[in-house]
């Protein structure tokens, strides 16, 4: 599947570690799709599979986010620089729930809700690791 | 395969390529946005320049230093060596320099890779983590975090360790986090006992009235 330009979704971005790695992520695995990897573009999405929603629920923060599978291809755009990186969907995450109303706001512009977790690769490719969340619009 | 906005007029690869290869010393290189936690949260984020028409990415723990190349041995049994200059802005809990950074430390580093091999290194991020935790306990100089199925300590540091609740800015004010709630942790990892010394602790807007 490309990575394509039609409007998915958009919210806040934020990043975590997968597969082999060091320190307190060494245990984290391959994630849901046993694929996942720090040092690939891949990212984990809310609706990965009816499990992986049990768990992240965005519907709570009034999220409706469709569902994409392992293998699934997003472009994820920086919404005020318009960097972007395209990454291949493969875990599950992030638990949306629990951060509802959260917004990320950068020149005026603003994004709610976690919506999807990159991997390091990922998210240094279009923003600072240290910035923890990004305003992110995402394409299909 | 990313593709970044055109536009600005600075020409980061030249930039990196010069400072890598003649020993330029260019301090306070935050183009890319790899500033303290605090700042970068509350400013507007300027991630990769648009210059950059391809990143390069590597991760791994830190074998060996020599002069300004880093010798990073991944975490899938690859190698890379990553070269640090005076443009390379460094992150070790905050914003720093190359000089903090020990054998033994794990990192990611963004950059460009140079004819030689190497990765010119325009970020740095040594010993970052970002871990979705929940709260099993707080003390006047730590915390007890569960991340997954494993325990870590969390050391609070001095005017450095802030909270965000939601939509606030970060504060230095710890007091409105509480046991259970699920907390976003961005520190920085010991090697030497595993703890993470925590940088800005997140958790939920109206935190202690959870889901």
């Amino acid at each position: 599947m490309a990575c394509g330009s039609t409007k998915l979704w958009n919210g806040e971005a934020t990043w975590f570690c997968c597969g082999s790695a060091w320190g307190p992520c060494a245990s984290a695995g391959g994630g849901a799709c046993g694929t996942c990897r720090s040092s690939a573009l891949q990212a984990a999405w809310p609706n990965a599979s009816k499990e992986c929603w049990d768990i992240t629920r965005p519907d709570l923060c009034g999220e409706d986010i469709p569902r994409r599978g392992c293998g699934s291809v997003m472009k994820v755009r920086h919404d005020c620089s318009g960097a972007s990186v395209c990454v291949t969907v493969s875990d599950c995450g992030p638990r949306t729930r629990s951060f509802c109303s959260e917004s990320t706001c950068c020149d005026g512009v603003c994004r709610t809700n976690r919506v999807i977790d990159l991997t390091p690769a990922a998210f240094s490719a279009i923003g600072s690791l240290s910035s923890g969340t990004l305003p992110v619009s995402i394409f299909e | 395969m990313s593709a970044y906005r055109t536009g600005t007029p600075l020409d980061r690869r030249r930039f990196l390529t010069t400072a890598a290869l003649h020993g330029a010393t260019v301090v306070g290189a935050t183009a890319l946005g790899a500033v303290d936690a605090d700042a970068a949260f509350a400013a507007p984020i300027r991630p990769l320049d648009p210059a950059v028409a391809e990143s390069a990415f590597a991760e791994g723990r830190i074998t060996a230093i020599n002069d300004d190349v880093l010798a990073v041995a991944g975490s899938y049994g690859d190698h890379s060596r990553v070269r640090v200059t005076g443009a390379t802005s460094v992150w070790k809990a905050r914003a720093t320099t190359a000089a903090d950074i020990e054998t033994g430390d794990g990192l990611y580093a963004r950059g460009v890779p140079l004819p030689d091999g190497t990765l010119a290194a325009d970020a740095v991020w040594v010993n970052i983590v970002n871990l979705d935790a929940t709260i099993r306990g707080i003390e006047k100089t730590r915390l007890h975090l569960a991340h997954g199925h494993h325990e870590i300590v969390g050391n609070l540091m001095a005017e450095t360790t802030s909270a965000a609740y939601g939509t606030a800015s970060p504060t230095a004010d710890l007091s409105r986090l509480t046991i259970g709630q699920s907390a976003q942790v961005l520190g920085a990892w010991r090697p030497s006992d595993g703890s993470v010394d925590l940088v800005r602790v997140t958790v939920a807007p109206g935190a202690g009235r959870r889901r």
